[in-house]
């Protein structure tokens, strides 16, 4: 299978913060590549690098087989990029944006006009082509961003977080444009908070922690990295954060998580250890409302490698 | 093809934004008119140039130049100006600070020291004119002197007998002013340097917008990207400018002399380094900063440069903040085209534009050259 994207011992450094350290990956063709990590993980400052927006430290990166820095141009024209944040002109219409980000493309006239109609449409924007975006929702905002990043049609379109903060029908549309892009041939990382999403639709994922990928595969592959794990969740009736060293100190646990009156824990499965911990946590005098085992999921897998919730 | 998409991109944008148009055309226009009308009485209050009043001391034993001065006096007095030598122990400075004189020369060997009524500004700019193209002449005349001390006499004094150095600057001896001439010209340069606002978020602003990312992702080079702001934004300001200019000239009729080749370039000139200085600005500041600068340097370098009133150039705090103001250079430049219609006058303003400028980009090029990623 040919790789769209080769990253071979990439490293970035801001100053003597090492934000990306040594990683190497591979995004083969047609894939949908989920890149999972918490905030500050490393995902933008990679997905930088790839779209050429940072210069790389050390590594190389090459896109088709060549290297980005030595063939820019033709990394550039192969590459769309939809940014973590909005970009785009608020006092320019909908079309004008798209056109205009197109046009640096080399489109020009007719085909130009098409690919934009084309981008348009495919985000669900094509009634609103002379809208300006200030009076959109910010989905429809969200489906801009797209559409300025795919009218030239590249082979691989890169995703930072294209959901964020929207409401349920524009993510939907989105991830539907998201499966629909790949159908057509394109290659697409994808970079999310949230889980589900990447379970749903990722064909393979990369989880990042402090620059690194700590693990690679399926979400089949992923989860079988957990199936000697349980994840118990106990509900307590405070959300004050509360000291959880005595827990972590239990035989079996690898991870403790408090989110909320949710205490979050990833125990080894074999080990019958749920007594001691109800027992630790009376002893803590902590009101205990529920307490279940979750199915394992990729949330388990990474709060499992990393020690924390995916999300702040 | 790219530098061309993006400054349309950056005109077309500017031509949208009503504010724009409020800012950079009406603002002035309505500023024309309510300055021109309202103080057009101060104005007429002024004397006319042919009220001219020149009191000098010679200090020279340079014959050549004092055979030159006498030339230089005989001809300013048959154009009216009227000329008195200072008796000893008159104080010339005092003289015209209670406004007996327009101006007070006093020449030596090494040249002419010059101290201008502020009463009467133009009168006084326009003596000073003429002494700058008879030192011109003078010190010409001195390097000549040391090859061929005989042209160099004939050199002065023919300049003199022949009226030349008046000729040079064409006196109109009536020629003077009115209140909207001067608002006309001061609120076209003050909407000129306008323009550094509109470029100090050429870049800035695609930051804060976040499109900087998409140019920056897009197989197009940081110099195309920057050459096309800028060239984009310099065309809208200049149209602007230029508006202002006709309407100011058509509709209000006021006199902006004869040499509009020189005006408009000056106008030119100062754009560009209005554009330069903003770009120089958005990369040496960030956010707020670059707000407050921009506040703080258009409303100081107006007021000092001449924008709302003329400013007194005998000296004190605001005459000296006016020659950092680029308005006070192009003010005087244009001042000189229109009053002594000469259109040579303006090339000293024309040079520092240029230079400023050249001096901003260098630095901003610099600057977009070495950040990584340019501007994210
Ligand atoms: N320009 C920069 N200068 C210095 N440090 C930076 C810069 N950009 C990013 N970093 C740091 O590098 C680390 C990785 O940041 P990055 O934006 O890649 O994380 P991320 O995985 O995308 O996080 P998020 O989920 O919050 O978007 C963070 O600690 C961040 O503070
Ligand atoms: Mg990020």
């Amino acid at each position: 299978m040919s790789h769209v994207l080769e990253i071979r011992q990439l490293t970035k450094k801001f100053g003597d913060f090492v934000a990306v350290d040594n990683m190497s990956l591979n995004v083969r063709e047609g894939e949908i590549f989920g890149f999972l990590g918490a905030n500050g993980a490393g995902k933008s400052t990679t997905i930088n690098m790839i779209a050429s927006l940072l210069r790389v430290t050390k590594g190389e990166i090459n896109l088709l087989g060549k290297n980005i820095e030595k063939h820019s141009k033709f990394a550039k024209m192969n590459i769309g990029i939809v940014p973590q944040d909005i970009a785009i002109y608020e006092d320019m219409t909908a079309y004008e944006n798209v056109r205009f980000f197109a046009g640096l493309y080399g489109l020009r006239g007719s085909l130009l006009r098409e690919r934009t109609e084309e981008a348009l449409e495919f985000v669900g924007l094509g009634d609103k082509s002379k809208s300006y975006p200030k009076n959109f929702s910010g989905g429809m905002k969200r489906r801009l961003n797209i559409a300025c990043a795919i009218a030239h049609r590249p082979k691989l379109i890169i995703m930072d977080e294209p959901t964020v903060g929207i409401d349920p029908h524009s993510r939907n549309y989105i991830l539907n444009s998201v499966r629909k892009l790949n159908d057509m041939g394109c290659t697409i990382i994808y970079t999310s908070h949230y889980m589900e999403e990447v379970e749903e639709i990722c064909t393979r994922i990369a989880i990042v922690d402090h620059g690194k990928v700590i693990a690679e595969g399926s979400k089949e592959q992923l989860k079988a990295i957990i199936t000697d794990t349980k994840e118990i969740w106990i509900g307590i009736r405070t959300d004050e954060p509360l000291n959880l060293q005595a827990l972590k100190a239990i035989a079996g646990v690898t991870a403790v998580l408090q989110e909320e009156n949710t205490i979050k824990i990833v125990s080894k499965a074999e080990i019958n250890n749920l007594n001691r911990i109800i027992q630790q946590l009376i002893k803590d005098q902590v009101e205990i409302r529920s307490v279940e085992e979750q199915a394992p999921n990729l949330e388990t897998v990474f709060l499992t490698l990393t020690g924390r919730n995916l999300r702040d | 093809m790219n530098i061309w998409n993006i400054a349309v991109k950056e005109i077309k944008s500017s031509l949208r934004e009503k504010r724009t148009f409020m800012f950079m055309l009406a603002l002035p226009l309505i500023l024309m008119l309510i300055l021109g009308s309202a103080l057009s009485n101060a104005f007429d209050d002024t004397r006319t140039v042919g009220d001219m009043r020149l009191l000098y001391k010679s200090d020279g034993t340079n014959e050549q130049v004092s055979t030159g001065w006498h030339a230089f006096i005989t001809a300013i007095e048959n154009e009216g100006v009227e000329v008195v030598q200072a008796g000893p122990g008159t104080d010339g400075n005092e003289e015209v600070r209670a406004d007996r004189y327009t101006g007070y020369a006093v020449v030596s060997d090494d040249g002419i020291e010059f101290y201008g009524s502020s009463k009467n500004a133009i009168g006084s700019n326009i003596l000073a004119g003429m002494l700058t193209v008879f030192a011109d002449r003078y010190s010409l005349a001195s390097a000549a002197y040391q090859v061929d001390p005989e042209t160099a006499l004939a050199t002065i004094t023919t300049a003199g007998q022949n009226d030349e150095f008046i000729r040079e600057t064409t006196l109109h001896p009536n020629k003077k002013p009115r209140s909207i001439d001067y608002y006309a010209m001061a609120m076209t340069t003050m909407i000129g340097l306008y323009a550094m606002i509109n470029a100090s978020y050429l870049f800035s602003g695609e930051r804060t917008n976040k499109t900087a990312i998409r140019l920056m992702a897009a197989p197009v080079s940081k110099g195309a990207i920057f050459t096309g702001k800028v060239i984009g934004c310099t065309v809208i300001n200049l149209f602007f400018v230029l508006v202002v200019f006709l309407v100011s000239k058509f509709v209000f009729q006021a006199d902006w002399g004869n040499h509009y080749g020189m005006v408009i370039l000056v106008l030119l000139t100062e754009v560009v380094l209005a554009v330069s200085l903003g770009l120089g600005i958005s990369f040496l500041f960030k956010g707020e900063g670059i707000r407050a600068i921009n506040n703080i340097f258009t409303q100081v370098a107006s007021f000092a440069g001449g924008a709302y009133f003329p400013i007194d150039q005998s000296g004190g705090f605001i005459s000296l903040l006016s020659n950092f103001s680029p308005l006070h250079w192009v003010n005087t430049g244009l001042m000189q085209i229109i009053y002594t219609d000469n259109p040579t006058g303006a090339w000293f303003a024309i040079t520092m534009n240029v230079s400023f400028a050249t001096a901003f980009i260098i630095f901003s090029v610099f600057t977009v050259r070495r950040r990584e990623g340019a501007f994210v």
